[in-house]
């Protein structure tokens, strides 16, 4: 890895004034204030410029500044829009931020640099209130048109209860339907195909059995073939951002396990590495080797749901009867170590909830042993179906440059050949000791997908047994008095435990002001949280940047000419959640 | 009627008989009343509308396969369409966006239809008292079963549904709305915390955690 102190000097050079700050964070990289009138000259800058190829565009939002308190380092703003962005080539991210002032702030646009940024910019306006300037379809995105106010500023209500009772009169429902009326115009699509020949455009969700949830496509149709796809997300956001600014910190844990409904504790780790890594917590090997060995379990329950379902989408009915059944065989460990089977909330801050249970390693020794024929049988089951491979192979075709433009990670990215695996490239946790390898692609089509997604089952079975092998003796939690309350035998004699004691478990921990970013290779992509301290026992601003929400804004750009049978194919070979686009 | 049922290994006897007109009427023909033979019918196959929100929907979908197997309880043919279906599952959060959809989508149902409430999201809120969440399905339409859980276990969901198959079971239809009250009677459901209150009070030992 190389240092950053280049990148700004590159920047310093080519626009004297852009650079307003450079702000310190907990991360191990870092952010600059650009000015509002060079941010887009600068991204295309650090995007292009050889020897920086900033080319992705990781996350993208805001922070409202307004009841911010700590602000070292920060120029004044009333609110804040950042951006996230990765260099392959450097192996490193880099923060841009902008200060925006005024009642009505207004930034210019970055999908003239990345026409990804499009749905991020949406988001961004429709929670923040943020114009931004020349963007070609600035609407809501997550919440319902009808909506009056940006719910994360700070000013908007949290709570349901405290907005009145939720009412539905057949009006109001009428009203409602009637703004979910696809108008083509809006969108910039026309009707009219030819002289006289008409598009016709097929509503698809969010009420549909093949979009695994609640999820709706409007399919601009010349007879058979897909035209054009426009996507209507939001149908399932349930403020995941805004609640992590009215939990304490741990008890926000509970609400990541549900961001990403399938892969539970999988979730909870980028979010307690962010807050370890503010509060400069150190947490004992047994616990590392545990949310491990946790997350690879809960990697392959994710992929047996969607390898299941995915075979039931292409028509197959047997292997999603046999897969789930594999994924109870799973979840016995899970609820033998955990207490539950999907939503565990079993990480905390520091460690893990509870050491692992007697017997432990037998369950798990066992599932290893059981598991491994399976999958054998499941490629000849599934991977090798005649049919199955009509319906993916050289479906939904992209290429790696087109992936990075668009944000894609996890094996949607790697199945172009593209060999991105943060676990291998910026291991977190104690990924950097195990053996394992990462399964590539070549062509980037559906099958591949597929392909690589069983085969990282093996892998994560891998990394398990190395895990039962090599699980060390030890705490499984840290004794920082920020994560575990003081021994309970101390309180009786020394008035200060005590009282450390009743304000940890009451009001919860106060991590230090800072910022702070983790991210995790999930089972879907990259998922990372960006945390915001201000000193209290809440987050300030929670940013969680999920992978689904930039794979299912390109699902239109590779899927246009198929049919829908096809884009059954290509929505199932995403491997999507909608908690996970929609947050 | 004369009928049994066997064991699976239970040797095979021959029907042993005698061959009359009396033993053939007895082996044929059913004497009941029509209500109590509509809601035999009827709680026997409630058929799900194929209708998922968000993680309890997983759950839901578990429940079908072979491990817990909802078909024992006659719930197991999934309806793409709510016009073919007798019962919606509302599996998860019930959003302030989806609200507009969910109540179309159970208007577009045909009676008698029967709506099960799974999960602490859909019977309350749950954890979600946030912005973009209705407190509970209940706010805008009738629900028959609650589940709680977060998300609940196949089995308690699977409870739920044999719930409401003693539900269906026990409706009753007046003779005529002249004679008795419109449209048709349904039973108190009771609130299972209080019935098994006495059962699971008498647990005096649980199973530590740190056992398999």
């Amino acid at each position: 890895m190389q240092g950053y102190d280049d990148i700004g000097e590159k920047l310093k050079n080519k626009f004297p004034e852009a650079i307003v700050y450079l702000q310190p964070t907990c991360d191990a990289f870092p952010t600059f204030w650009i000015d509002k009138n060079y941010i887009v000259p600068v991204l295309g800058f650090v995007k292009n410029e050889p020897g920086l190829e900033f080319k992705f565009l990781y996350d993208l939002s805001a922070i409202d500044e307004q009841a911010r308190k700590n602000r070292a380092c920060q120029p004044q703003s009333n609110f804040t829009v950042f951006y996230q962005l990765l260099s392959f080539s450097r192996n490193q991210f880099l923060r841009l931020k902008v200060a925006l002032n005024g009642d009505r702030p207004s930034i210019p646009t970055a999908t003239t640099v990345w026409p990804m940024a499009n749905w991020y910019e949406r988001e961004v306006y429709d929670m923040f209130g943020i114009q931004f300037d020349g963007h070609p379809h600035l609407t809501r995105i997550l919440m319902p048109r009808s909506w009056k106010g940006h719910p994360l500023q700070k000013c908007h209500p949290a709570r349901a209860t405290e907005m009145g009772k939720f009412q539905l009169p057949e009006d109001k429902m009428l009203a409602e339907q009637e703004l979910y009326q696809f108008k083509p115009e809006e969108w910039g699509l026309t009707s009219q195909s030819g002289s006289n020949e008409e598009f016709m455009f097929l509503n698809l969700g969010p009420q549909h059995p093949g979009t695994h949830g609640i999820l709706r496509l409007v399919l601009q149709m010349d007879g058979e073939d897909i035209v054009n796809v426009v996507p209507d997300i939001g149908f399932h956001h349930r403020g995941a951002e805004k609640m992590g600014e009215r939990q304490s910190w741990h008890t926000f844990i509970p609400y990541t396990d549900r961001v990403e409904y399938l892969s539970g504790v999988m979730n909870n780790f980028p979010y307690v590495m962010a807050v370890e890594k503010m509060g400069g917590i150190k947490i004992p090997d047994r616990a590392e080797v545990i949310r491990i060995m946790l997350c690879e379990l809960f990697r392959i329950s994710s992929h047996l749901v969607w390898y299941g379902t995915f075979a039931q989408d292409l028509g197959m009915m047997t292997p999603v009867f046999l897969l789930f059944y594999d994924r109870e065989r799973l979840f016995t460990i899970i609820e033998a170590i955990c207490g539950d089977r999907m939503h565990p909330n079993w990480f905390r801050i520091g460690g893990v909830a509870q050491d692992l249970p007697k017997g432990w390693d037998t369950l798990v020794r066992d599932f290893i042993k059981y598991m491994r024929p399976r999958l054998k049988e499941y490629d000849k089951m599934i991977m090798k179906n005649r049919i199955f491979k009509a319906r993916t192979v050289g479906i939904g075709v992209y290429n790696t440059e087109e992936a990075i433009e668009w944000g894609v990670t996890g094996a949607g990215l790697r199945a172009t050949g593209f060999d991105w695996d943060f676990r291998k490239r910026q291991p977190y946790s104690l990924y950097d000791q195990f053996e394992f390898e990462i399964p590539v692609g070549v062509n980037g089509d559906c099958y591949e997908r597929a392909l690589l997604r069983a085969e990282e089952i093996r892998q994560s079975l891998r990394i398990i047994e190395q895990c039962v092998n090599n699980m060390p003796e030890g705490p499984y939690k840290s004794d920082n008095p920020l994560t575990t309350p003081a021994d309970k035998k101390h309180t009786m004699y020394d008035i200060e435990t005590l009282i450390n004691h009743f304000v940890n478990v009451t009001w919860g921990p106060v991590i230090p002001a800072g910022e702070g970013y983790c991210g995790v290779e999930s089972s879907k992509g990259h998922n990372g949280y960006y945390l915001v301290s201000d000193g209290s026992t809440m987050s300030y601003r929670t940013r969680i940047r999920t992978p689904s929400f930039p794979h299912i804004q390109f699902v239109p750009q590779y899927s246009k000419g198929y049919t829908i049978a096809d884009l059954m194919s290509i929505l199932g070979a995403v491997d999507f959640v909608l908690s996970d686009i929609d947050r | 009627m004369k009928w049994w049922t066997t064991q699976a290994n239970d040797p095979v006897s021959a029907m042993k008989g005698t061959g009359s007109m009396e033993e053939a009427v007895q082996q044929s023909v059913v004497l009941t009343t029509m209500e109590s033979m509509i809601n035999w019918g009827r709680k026997n196959s409630v058929w799900p509308f194929n209708f998922g929100l968000s993680c309890c929907y997983v759950e839901m979908a578990t429940s079908i396969t072979s491990k817990y197997d909802v078909s024992r309880f006659g719930a197991e043919v999934i309806r793409g369409t709510p016009r073919e279906a007798d019962m919606m599952v509302v599996a998860g959060t019930v959003f302030i966006k989806m609200a507009p959809i969910i109540r179309k989508l159970y208007e577009q149902m045909m009676a008698p239809r029967w709506i099960i409430a799974m999960g602490a999201c859909a019977s309350s809120g749950g954890m979600y008292d946030i912005y973009s969440v209705v407190q509970g399905v209940d706010k805008f339409m009738p629900v028959d079963v609650y589940v709680p859980g977060c998300p609940p276990r196949p089995d308690a969901f699977l409870e739920g549904i044999v719930l409401l198959r003693d539900k269906v079971g026990k409706e009753k239809r007046p003779l005529s709305w002249v004679i008795g009250p419109q449209g048709i009677i349904r039973p108190d459901m009771p609130s299972m915390r209080d019935m098994k209150r006495d059962e699971r009070k008498k647990m005096t030992e649980i199973r530590p955690p740190d056992e398999v």
